[in-house]
């Protein structure tokens, strides 16, 4: 076990809260029952972590093993850092055909093609979702272990999930993803969260969405009744109306937790209603957050703080599963790009 | 009559406040009782309503029992009557006539249902504004219904899809692109086909993990279930184990359409049995079709 | 259609208020309160976010002895929403059958002005105006018990004392302000 590698351990067993550490460790299957008997998980981390080190030492682990032990961690504990999401566009005949393997095998061959110092880890998941680990160096370099890009992918549906990863190494993702999954192109769907399995339930649809249906529930099951026989509610069906067209907007029950919405306005002022004799474009950003934005934005709708109906803005955001948005103007003579209907 | 006059010591204004909280306290409890009383009351009411409701929906009951039994008689007395004289008794003929009425008119509605599927029997209902329409499409398989996928969709001067519940791997957008425009039945029978047969090929595999728990094992299987790995052991004394690949490249089909079968020993492949079983994999749901073969003793 | 006061016959020993709440929140915890506080009189509670109110209920309401206007001073659409409100209510009303209720006024961070206009409009409007506190039990009931005193003399209950001749004593002073005074 060299330097870097005990660098990266301590590191990772630092990350991980304590009440989680036997867990992960006993997920981690390179320690034999006697030696994961010995570490005493009630010690001080450090003391835990040397024990633990020279086990290590003991079993002759490598790297790979350490990568692996942070995947472990990753993917019980997804919600880590901000996660984005890349559409898979233009699929080919064989898109809808591959297995794991082969990806995995496909996947490998093309970055490692495309950039000599990396070091890939993959794991199939229990729900089918593939987890990537990269470690990215460059020509003179050894890879980082330290600061990992993590991609999630469910095969056959186009979206892919990046953590972590930077400018400079993007291209080289999106050539290796594009042909092992056989699709013709990535693009961004700007969306990002924290919380991994809000973005793949949002998308996926996995969320309970709320239609009109010809028989609609019972009264009594949607509302609490009156807690005395002498209250009247004068608008019982408005607020009824109401938390309907809120459920239609955002969903019922859980909603995916997402923590913003970015919209960026890029307009110009105008006079009279013609445009304006200056010509720099007017920019304003709108950003909501909240710990759970769709619940807040569903609870202004249906106890009326927002009149109903809900405007295309906020509804679009579980319907066309995105949460940043570039308003222009649309005009023509008025803006140069074209104007994103939303 | 003390604690009055300590009161009154204090004030009248005090006393009469006292006064009031007391009564005040004592007709909330007064109160309490009532309506715990008038609850009582509604529940019992309630219960004659329900039993009432009960005793119709018996009787509605035993009416259907004997009218299908009537049924069955007038069936038998049909065959009958063709021989024998047409000319029955004058009260059996009015029976007789308001039975076949009830007959007719349960093929009608049967029939109208039947209709209704067949014109596509999706449940569509308008949208508020009138300018969309929801259209729910239900997925079942061997007479079981499983999931209900939505859409609304926009009556524009272009028909667009607004929102849907459709997972991302259904290839929504290319059957949209193909059918949307020019024939809605058409978009809306291929996606019920597309959900049909992965709804089916989802059962397929949760069926063979409930039924044929501990002979077959899913080895590998994806979201959109098309490709599915299968294990099972041969019923030979040494149990080799055999892979079964099922492939299914027709996405709108729950059978499908290329059975591999490998296995470490490589003749068994080719033996006539394994090659019926192969074709049989290729016309049944696989969990029948397994079933079947542990029937014949194929596998363990 | 604006709200009648005298277009209905009264029923025997009920009184009926009408409380309006733009936000729904305070409303339904008031209304509990009410309708457990008094016993002697069969009150009935109505509750209603704004005026006018949906007309599908026009039959079954009961004639309608006081109307509430809860106004919340930490957001100004309650007291617009108010003000909006007073509009589809019958001059009849305005003789001792109205009264506000302000909550949140001890908050020092509010604009002060929402207070003063809000004053004005209860003092031309000649109603009362009560202050609440919303967030404690004790508030709660506390302002209960203060609707319930304006809406038994409002209903009639009370004898030798008629709306008008309460809300003329307890209608809201104008307020100390040289600007109100120029307007006066």
């Amino acid at each position: 076990m060299d330097d870097s590698a005990k660098q990266v351990l301590r590191k990772i067993i630092r990350r991980i809260p304590s009440n989680k550490l036997q867990n992960i460790l006993s997920k981690w299957e390179h320690l034999s029952k006697k030696q994961f008997r010995s570490l005493e998980f009630t010690q001080a981390k450090w003391l835990l972590c040397d024990n633990l080190l020279s086990l290590c030492e003991e079993n002759d682990l490598s790297m790979k093993h350490v990568t692996e032990l942070e995947m472990i961690y990753r993917i019980e504990n997804p919600a880590q850092g901000s996660w984005n999401v890349c559409q898979l566009i233009d699929p080919s005949e064989e898109a809808v055909t591959v297995d794991s393997l082969t990806f995995k095998d496909s996947f490998k061959a093309h970055l490692k093609h495309l950039i000599s110092h990396v070091s890939v880890k993959m794991k199939k998941h229990e729900d089918n979702a593939i987890w990537i680990r990269i470690a990215w160096g460059d020509n003179f370099t050894q890879p980082n272990h330290l600061n990992p890009t993590y991609v999630v992918h469910h095969l056959q549906t186009p979206y892919v999930f990046v953590s972590g990863l930077t400018a400079k190494h993007k291209p080289f993702l999106h050539q290796a993803l594009i042909p092992s999954t056989h699709y013709g192109g990535l693009k961004d769907v700007h969306l990002s969260g924290r919380c991994l399995t809000a973005l793949r339930d949002l998308l996926m649809r996995q969320y309970k969405q709320a239609f009109p249906v010809k028989h609609p529930r019972l009264l009594q099951e949607k509302s609490p009744v009156p807690s005395h026989p002498n209250i009247e509610t004068e608008h019982a069906k408005h607020t009824e109306k109401r938390l309907q067209m809120a459920a239609e907007a955002f969903g019922e029950g859980i909603l995916p937790k997402l923590e913003t919405a970015v919209y960026k306005l890029e307009t110009r002022f105008r006079e009279n209603g013609m445009p304006g004799r200056r010509e720099e474009p007017f920019r304003g950003v709108v950003k909501f957050s909240s710990s759970n934005l769709l619940e807040s934005l569903k609870n202004c709708v249906s106890s009326g703080m927002a009149s109903a109906p809900v405007t295309p803005l906020l509804s679009s955001i579980t319907q066309k599963g995105r949460n940043y948005f570039v308003i222009t103007d649309k005009g023509p003579g008025v803006s140069h790009t074209q104007g994103r209907k939303i | 009559m003390e604690d009055a006059r300590e009161c009154l010591g204090e004030g009248v204004l005090k006393h009469l406040n006292v006064l009031e909280v007391e009564a005040l306290a004592l007709s909330g409890r007064q109160q309490l009782c009532l309506q715990q009383q008038s609850r009582v009351d509604d529940l019992r009411i309630m219960v004659e309503k329900l039993r009432a409701h009960r005793d119709m929906l018996k009787a509605r009951a035993k009416t259907n029992m004997s009218l299908q039994h009537l049924k069955a008689v007038a069936d038998q007395r049909n065959v009958d009557c063709n021989e024998d004289d047409i000319n029955a008794g004058g009260s059996s003929r009015t029976a007789q006539s308001q039975l076949s009425f009830l007959v007719a008119r349960r093929t009608q509605v049967k029939d109208l249902l039947q209709a209704h599927h067949f014109i596509g029997g999706y449940d569509v209902t308008e949208t508020g504004r009138g300018k969309g329409v929801y259209i729910s499409i239900a997925t079942a398989f061997e007479g079981l219904y499983l999931e209900t996928y939505n859409l609304e969709l926009d009556l524009g001067h272009v028909v667009q899809i607004c929102r849907h519940n459709i997972p991302p791997f259904i290839p929504l957008e290319k059957l949209a692109q193909v059918h949307l425009q020019t024939d809605l039945m058409d978009f809306l029978s291929a996606l019920s086909d597309h959900l049909n047969a992965f709804a089916g090929r989802r059962q397929q595999v949760c069926l063979i993990q409930e039924v044929l728990l501990g002979s077959v094992e899913v080895m590998e299987s994806n979201v959109l279930f098309n490709t599915i790995v299968l294990m099972c052991k041969d019923a030979g004394e040494n149990g080799r184990a055999i892979l079964c690949t099922l492939e299914y490249s027709d996405l709108s089909r729950y059978l499908p359409t290329k059975v591999t079968i490998e296995s470490e020993d490589q003749d068994l492949p080719s033996t006539p049995w394994w090659k019926e079983s192969q074709s049989l994999l290729l016309c049944t749901p696989a969990h029948k079709a397994f079933q079947a073969l542990k029937m014949k003793g194929l596998i363990a | 259609m604006s709200l009648k006061p005298f277009n209905k016959l009264p029923e025997l020993n009920t009184a009926n208020v009408l409380l309006v709440e733009n936000e729904e929140r305070f409303q339904k915890k008031l209304a509990d309160a009410i309708v457990l506080l008094e016993n002697n009189v069969n009150v009935i509670v109505r509750l209603a976010r704004s005026l006018p109110l949906p007309l599908e209920n026009a039959e079954s309401r009961p004639r309608i002895d006081l109307v509430v206007f809860i106004v919340h001073l930490n957001s100004e659409q309650s007291l617009l929403s108010a003000e909006t409100s007073l509009k589809h209510l019958d001059s009849g009303y305005f003789l001792g059958k109205v009264c506000f209720l302000v909550t949140g006024a001890r908050c020092g961070t509010l604009p002060y002005e929402r207070l003063t206009s809000l004053k004005k409009m209860a003092a031309t409007l000649n109603s009362p105006l009560l202050m609440t506190e919303d967030k404690t039990a004790e508030g709660v009931n506390t302002a209960a018990q203060r609707v319930l005193a304006v809406l038994r003399v409002a209903a009639g209950l009370v004898p030798m004392a008629t709306g008008l001749y309460l809300s003329s004593l307890t209608r809201c002073t104008v307020p100390n302000d040289p600007d109100w005074q120029n307007q006066d």
